[in-house]
């Protein structure tokens, strides 16, 4: 059902939940998007049946596009230099559904982790980094991905002020024309929908069991004893909270869809507990500079209940900072007796393990600091010490061939290396580029 | 004034009162300012419901409520103190937004007042700011904000003796990662020379620069240098193309 003029505002007939907000002031975003396009003013960069797009559900109802296929990734700082498995994963999946992609350097972070931390930028600064990355994508005709949880909250809330405040446009455009990322005919580029790594997953996540049943469980694999306990972002559904998923299958529609139904999907036995609700502990600034506050409210609000309440195997998470905090705060519980061991990964890391993609090459468990041991043990993956050590055979040999200068073995290497190929596709080809820091990141130049 | 009817216990501030008024009232009229501010507060029912979902409030002295409440008593004094410590315990989760029945958004307020007191260079904002510089060096430069060589195990006692491990043979196992942008070591993933320098632009256009400078003057500079030197790098390779 249509809902005013725009076409960017659609609502079912019948409300598929309980509805407890049903007048959202988000709403006028998209009329206004629309009036916006309508002058000429600004380009929405439409989701089109390229993309694939699968409908969702907003908690006030509204149906919300995700494109599943044609995909621009906007990747985590926190992910890619802290938690390599987690994109790892997402490119895993993309590659084994066959989907289309790109994943190349020209992005910038979003910067607003910076800015919640520190306060050393400005509506203007945010709002140029968006568009300029916005373009970006737009330029190469793959809709954007955000990977990241902080990128996703804070892009959706510079759009409503980009939307509803014309001097922060006024403020912005001169930039932007300065760095060429208008259209030619002087528009401002933007998205269609904010679209978040975990709402894909949850779009594609009976194809996610599909694999699982067709890869996972012929390797031995099983997740339906797993006990899981689920984490939702603060910045994905508490900031602009009318625009992240809801599933009559999730708590009848009255919390945040995305992980908890895609381990439904998987059979995994999803378990509640008391502080659901709570934040994490990572506070930006906290989790480099206030430890003792990070830590603290992680394991007594969080690992503690979840361990004492529902005995959870794992802890999952969607977003950067979250995963971050669960999984390098639990050693420290011990020096207080408040040791609460458990395995935390992200969604798309579990779903991975799940259907069969390598722990170590793939999932990246070796950069996680939590005890993800007794979880492969449980999930059937009973031969990790062997793929572990497969995976630290093949680090040494990369660091023997850099160390020998043999760079040419290692380009053939890296040739052979398990699914590297399909991840290197970029705007610009497979040429060789211009770093922003000194160290090229494959080879010595 | 010493004491408050209700709410805010703690005494105002020596360096509070040493300010003169009309500098407390700039300031205050400076957060007000903000296009922000007006979509940020509506009303109070004093309910508390903020305060009680805040993780902050759990472990410091710290009120989503009280914030909101003193703002709309325009009581400019706690305000001005708030700036100096008070507001930098905000875990920025906004679960005070999500929950207040007004759709006030306390973490928001916060937001703007930690950006006024960045730009008002407060000594308070300088000096809780200082172990921070590592991140606003990498972002600055970089365009990322986290890089994998940031995270040593010296930096990171707490975090346990598997990060001792995750740092040796790094490089190598940056290689490792099975994608190609990926790979880098003191940047999240490899972010390209041209994408950083227009992150420069944006950066100076928008006063970014200048807001450093005010806050920590040395940290400006080791930041301009490596701005400046990518910057006639990157001039240099247009004139190659060129030729």
């Amino acid at each position: 059902m249509g809902h005013g003029k725009s076409p960017y505002l659609r609502y079912p007939e019948k409300e598929p939940f309980p509805i407890s907000n049903r007048n959202s002031h988000y709403d006028h975003l998209f009329e206004e998007m629309y009036e916006l396009e309508e002058k000429g003013e600004i380009l929405v960069f439409r989701i089109t049946e390229e993309y694939k797009p699968v409908e969702v559900f907003t908690r006030t109802g509204r149906i919300k596009l995700i494109p599943t296929n044609k995909l621009w990734h906007h990747k985590s700082c926190g992910q890619c230099g802290n938690i390599p498995g987690y994109p790892a994963s997402i490119f895993w999946f993309m590659n084994k559904l066959g989907l289309d992609y790109l994943n190349e350097p020209h992005q910038t972070s979003c910067t607003a982790w910076n800015y919640h931390g520190s306060g050393t930028s400005n509506p203007v600064a945010l709002a140029a980094v968006w568009l300029r990355n916005m373009h970006q994508a737009w330029k190469t005709g793959y809709y954007p991905l955000i990977h990241c949880g902080t990128s996703f909250g804070s892009y959706k809330e510079t759009r409503e002020q980009l939307i509803f405040n014309k001097e922060l446009r006024d403020a912005v455009k001169p930039i932007l024309k300065k760095l060429g990322r208008l259209t030619e005919d002087g528009r401002i580029v933007i998205p269609q929908e904010i679209v978040h790594y975990s709402e894909w997953v949850h779009a594609v996540r009976f194809q996610i069991k599909e694999l699982y049943e067709k890869e996972g469980k012929p390797k031995g694999i099983d997740v339906s004893n797993v006990r899981v306990a689920i984490h939702n972002a603060c910045h994905t559904y508490k900031m602009i909270a009318d625009d992240y998923p809801y599933d009559p299958e999730v708590y009848n529609g009255q919390r945040p869809a995305a992980s908890t139904a895609v381990m439904k999907a998987l059979g995994a036995q999803v378990v509640d507990y008391s502080t659901w609700y709570d934040c994490c502990g990572f506070g930006f600034r906290h989790i480099l500079t206030e430890r003792e506050f990070t830590r603290s409210f992680a394991i007594q609000r969080k690992l503690k209940v979840i361990s004492e309440e529902v005995k959870a195997d794992v802890l999952i998470t969607h977003d950067t900072g979250c995963t971050t905090t669960f999984e390098k705060n639990q050693w420290i519980g011990k020096a207080h007796g408040m040791y609460h061991p458990i395995a935390v990964m992200s969604d798309v890391m579990f779903a991975a393990l799940a259907c069969g993609a390598h722990p170590f090459k793939i999932v990246q468990l070796y950069w996680n600091c939590s005890n993800y041991e007794p979880l492969l043990e449980k999930m059937g993956i009973t031969n990790w010490k062997e793929l572990r050590k497969e995976w630290e055979d093949t680090v040494k040999y990369i660091a023997e061939l850099e160390k020998q200068g043999k760079y040419d073995e290692l380009m053939e290497f890296f040739k052979e290396y398990d699914l590297y190929e399909p991840y290197s596709k970029t705007s610009d080809g497979f040429k060789r580029r211009k770093s922003a820091t000194a160290d090229m990141p494959l080879f010595k130049s | 004034m010493d004491g408050h009817p209700y709410g805010y216990n703690i005494p105002i501030s020596e360096k509070t009162k040493e300010v003169p008024w009309e500098e407390k009232v700039r300031i205050f009229e400076e957060i007000k300012s903000d296009f922000r501010f007006k979509e940020y507060l509506f009303g109070c029912l004093n309910c508390g419901v903020c305060t009680a979902s805040c993780p902050s409030n759990r472990f410091f002295d710290f009120s989503p409520r009280e914030i909101v409440q003193r703002f709309l008593e325009e009581d400019v004094e706690v305000i001005y103190d708030m700036m100096h410590e008070y507001i930098w315990a905000c875990s920025q989760c906004f679960t005070c937004w999500i929950r207040c029945p007004f759709v006030n958004n306390p973490g928001g307020l916060v937001i703007i007042m930690r950006e006024v007191a960045v730009r008002n260079a407060f000594e308070a904002t300088k000096d809780l700011l200082k172990p921070y510089g590592r991140v606003l060096l990498k972002v600055m430069t970089t365009g990322n904000q986290l890089s994998a060589d940031m995270l040593q195990p010296d930096f990171f006692p707490d975090w346990g003796p598997k990060m001792q491990d995750n740092m040796e043979n790094l490089r190598a196992k940056r290689m490792a990662i099975p994608f190609d942008v990926g790979k880098a070591v003191k940047t999240a993933w490899e972010v390209s020379l041209e994408t950083a320098i227009e992150m420069y632009t944006i950066w100076r256009e928008t006063g970014i620069f200048e807001m450093l400078e005010k806050l920590d003057p040395n940290l400006y500079n080791v930041i301009m240098d490596i701005v400046e030197e990518n910057e006639e790098r990157w001039e240099e390779l247009m004139e190659e193309e060129e030729e």
